[in-house]
């Protein structure tokens, strides 16, 4: 009876998880998003979306050949960071850009470290970064969602213009409504800056962001990357990994809580060429960035306080780019910038042992 | 407010198989039992018996002179068979007394008339601590330090209170929770006796809240007793380790590395203080124990009276052997046990559990030991009671660094598991954890590896 016994270390039991069934929450929890995404974009969302995931899977997978290791596909981590960073890009981006944005994700920012658990960076935010210094048109064309109304109440005078000559053009020449594009609300924000015009500025801001507009930023019908205008899918989803225990709230709560802060600090100074904090809350890449973005184990901190730190830091950067920066959008380059960071945050805050004598010292 | 400590992992607790099971004899005895010569923390004990002698039971038949140490003694009456190396659950092989039982007749519990009408003030502080030592009683909640050597008078750190850990935060193990239900007499004079030899004033009972019957019984027990309060806990692993269960009591926290008496407090645990009246009052050595059979591999799971040194396998043909699924036999709780490959192994005083595990049970990826790559997820971190960094422990552990995991407090681990636990990669971080520890003590001692 004795012979098919087995002999391991205690602990004898363990939870019923493993990698793999966490990064299958945070697919499932990118389902809404993903799913707003098709319904904005329609074809252009689908063939982006499957693209990056076929071409992650397949650079990793290629990868595991060449380094001679055993295929590490099972852990769907691949799968996760093509879909993140399809979501990240503007919904016509052409498709040999993305395959190159995968190649680069998991050939260059993951594999070439080491793999799963070694990079440094966030492959999905690293390809984002090089596709957008490489392809800068391509990368800044925001086309408006399939079912808006270019006659829609608060667009910026001149986007109406050129939605309303695409429209025209549509009908002349039997094109999808699609084909139109338009500036995001943070270029709208950042035009109101740039032109450093405070009359004008208002006007612009006023004229884009009346607080009905708060509504279409929630529902997504609105220009910008696939997954990050339908606020109130991203919330559903980041909801979802937190019930889950996915993710710890730490991160989110950092992000969001310090961006609101910051933009709060700044449209207080400025009313007229910073916009409403609640923007920045629900537009851009902010949601996205704080549940899954920032989250992602690998490229954050290890101990809670090193968390929070780093999720201040990611809100932090997220805002001064925003405001001050050269990009309207300022997640990609938040979160690259607070992943390098992550070394040191973990050498400045590590544990301490209940007792006392704080870990390294 | 629940009382608990930060940290700590929550997982299916799986009494419900053995605790409604009332502690039984053993229907019959084995036909050997080996009672291993190291039955706690300390030094090795010398046989003091012959190959072919006769002894009584309650006889000794081992002993040490070192300070640190507990007798030993033998169970039953029979004859020595043999005295040889035998499988021990922690230390590999080491030195048993092999006794071959006479007596037809396995032993009951003890008859609980004897512990009604006690009184404490029969006994000095003085002859209870002999008593203690000459039964040769060690903490029988798994780690076995001598329960003589921790009573006795200690002027660098006296003693203020004492914590009574009726916890049994480990999965499946029921045995403290009967001998709480059942012999709660013997278990009340104990602490009692336990509380006069240490001069401690105020006595706890901490428990967890998954044991409603026995909290209430105690609490009818103990209400016109002025110096003994059970103390309600949150059900958490491991809310039983003793650094966890004085900060969960008393809201006082040990310095890193040290132990409860340099805050002035005593741990105990629910068997010892049993143990403790009998050797007091019916001068009975330590020789049985309750012990939990229980776990999915098991047919039927019991609470049974055992003989120390009885083979695991005697046990579990008792309880109807062990299933077809079971995978594996662990000495011990599910989170600090010590699974075992030979069924001859035999119980010792600080088993209070056989646990027999199916695939199921175990999980398929720590079956198979599946392990991938660290994903940094922090969980590990987020559930250690002591607030350590596991992972960084374990990488260096892994790297041959020993250094680095001193500095980062490789010996204030105390080995609970939760860490492994919860990683979802898999990743044995408690094994590399107890691997550098030994190695460190090696290393320290210029012993060959």
């Amino acid at each position: 009876m004795s012979e098919n016994l087995r002999v391991s270390p205690a602990p004898h039991i363990s939870r019923k998880h493993s990698t793999k069934t966490i990064m299958l929450d945070v697919l499932i929890g990118l389902v809404p998003a993903s799913a707003a995404a098709v319904y904005h974009f329609r074809q252009h969302a689908v063939i982006l979306i499957l693209t990056c995931i076929l071409a992650s899977v397949a650079v990793e997978y290629i990868c595991c050949k060449l380094m001679k290791r055993e295929n590490s596909l099972g852990d769907l981590s691949a799968v996760v960071t093509g879909l993140i960073l399809a979501l990240s890009l503007p919904p016509k981006l052409p498709v040999v850009y993305a395959v190159i944005g995968c190649i680069f994700a998991v050939g260059v920012c993951k594999m070439a470290f080491g793999g799963l658990g070694c990079n440094i960076f966030n492959p999905a935010m690293g390809a984002r970064a090089f596709l957008t210094v490489s392809f800068g048109m391509a990368m800044a064309s925001w086309h408006l969602p399939a079912q808006m109304n270019p006659d829609m109440p608060g667009l910026g005078p001149d986007t109406q213009v050129n939605a309303k000559n695409s429209s025209q053009e549509q009908k002349d020449q039997d094109v999808k409504l699609d084909a139109v594009t338009q500036a995001t609300p943070l270029s709208w924000v950042k035009k109101a800056v740039k032109t450093r015009n405070a009359e004008k500025a208002s006007e612009i801001i006023k004229s884009n962001w009346p607080n009905s507009q708060l509504k279409y930023a929630l529902t997504g019908n609105i220009g910008g990357s696939l997954g990050e205008t339908n606020a109130l899918a991203l919330l559903a989803g980041g909801i979802y990994l937190l019930i889950r225990r996915t993710i710890s709230w730490h991160i989110p709560a950092a992000v969001l809580g310090s961006a609101f802060v910051f933009a709060e600090i700044g449209y207080l100074f400025d009313k007229t060429a910073f916009a409403n904090p609640l923007v920045h809350m629900v537009s851009g890449g902010m949601l996205i960035c704080a549940f899954f973005i920032a989250t992602d184990p690998v490229s954050s901190p290890i101990t809670r306080a090193g968390t929070v730190v780093f999720g201040c830091g990611v809100g932090l950067i997220i805002v001064l780019i925003r405001l001050f920066g050269a990009y309207p959008e300022g997640v990609m380059f938040a979160i690259l910038i607070m992943n390098a960071f992550t070394p040191l945050i973990d050498r400045m805050l590590p544990a301490k042992p209940i007792g006392g004598i704080p870990d390294g010292k | 407010m629940k009382k608990t400590f930060k940290g700590g992992i929550h997982p299916p607790d799986n009494k419900d198989l053995s605790k409604d099971c009332p502690i039984t004899g053993l229907v019959k005895l084995p036909g050997q039992i080996s009672v291993l010569m190291s039955q706690h923390i300390g030094a090795i004990c010398k046989p003091v018996v012959k190959k072919r002698q006769e002894v009584e039971k309650g006889e000794l038949i081992g002993d040490s002179e070192a300070f640190v140490s507990a007798k030993v003694h033998s169970p039953v009456s029979g004859t020595i068979k043999d005295i040889n190396l035998r499988s021990h659950p922690v230390l590999g092989r080491v030195q048993a007394v092999v006794i071959e039982p006479s007596e037809a007749e396995p032993a009951c519990p003890p008859e609980q008339n004897s512990f009604a009408d006690f009184s404490e003030d029969d006994y000095t502080p003085e002859q209870i601590n002999e008593k203690i030592a000459e039964a040769g009683i060690v903490g029988m909640g798994g780690a076995g330090f001598p329960t003589g050597v921790k009573v006795g008078p200690n002027p660098k750190m006296p003693k203020e209170t004492m914590i009574v850990n009726a916890c049994e935060c480990e999965p499946y193990i029921t045995c403290d929770y009967r001998v709480m239900l059942e012999w709660t007499d013997q278990f009340l004079a104990g602490i009692k006796l336990l509380r006069k030899a240490s001069g401690c004033r105020k006595c706890y009972i901490g428990i967890e809240n998954n044991k409603p019957e026995a909290i209430k019984l105690l609490r009818e027990r103990t209400e016109n007793e002025e110096n003994i309060e059970l103390s309600v806990l949150e059900t958490k692993y491991p809310q039983g380790g003793e650094r966890q269960l004085v900060n969960s009591v008393l809201g006082k926290v040990i310095p890193t590395g040290k132990i409860p008496p340099m805050v002035g407090v005593m741990v105990c645990n629910v068997s010892t203080a049993a143990a403790v009246a009998e050797a007091v009052i019916d001068s009975a050595p330590l020789t049985h124990r309750a012990v939990t059979v229980t776990g999915k591999g098991v047919q039927k799971p019991a609470n049974l009276y055992v003989p120390t040194g009885t083979p695991t396998e005697h046990l579990i043909e008792q309880c109807g052997g062990l299933k077809e699924e079971a995978v594996k036999v662990v000495l011990g709780g599910p989170m600090t046990g010590f699974s075992v490959g030979e069924l001859q192994t035999p119980t010792t005083k600080t088993t209070g559990c056989v646990l027999c595990l199916t695939k199921e049970e175990v999980g398929e990826a720590k079956y198979l030991f599946r392990q991938t790559p660290c994903i940094r997820c922090g969980r590990c971190l987020s559930v250690c009671p002591e607030k350590l960094n596991p992972t960084k422990i374990a990488h260096a552990v892994k790297a041959d660094r020993l250094d680095l995991a001193e500095k980062h407090n490789i010996s204030a681990c105390m080995e609970c598991g939760s860490c492994s636990y919860i990683c979802p990669a898999n990743i044995e971080v408690t094994g590399y954890i107890k691997t550098g520890k030994i190695r460190i003590a090696r290393a320290n001692k210029d012993m060959p590896a």
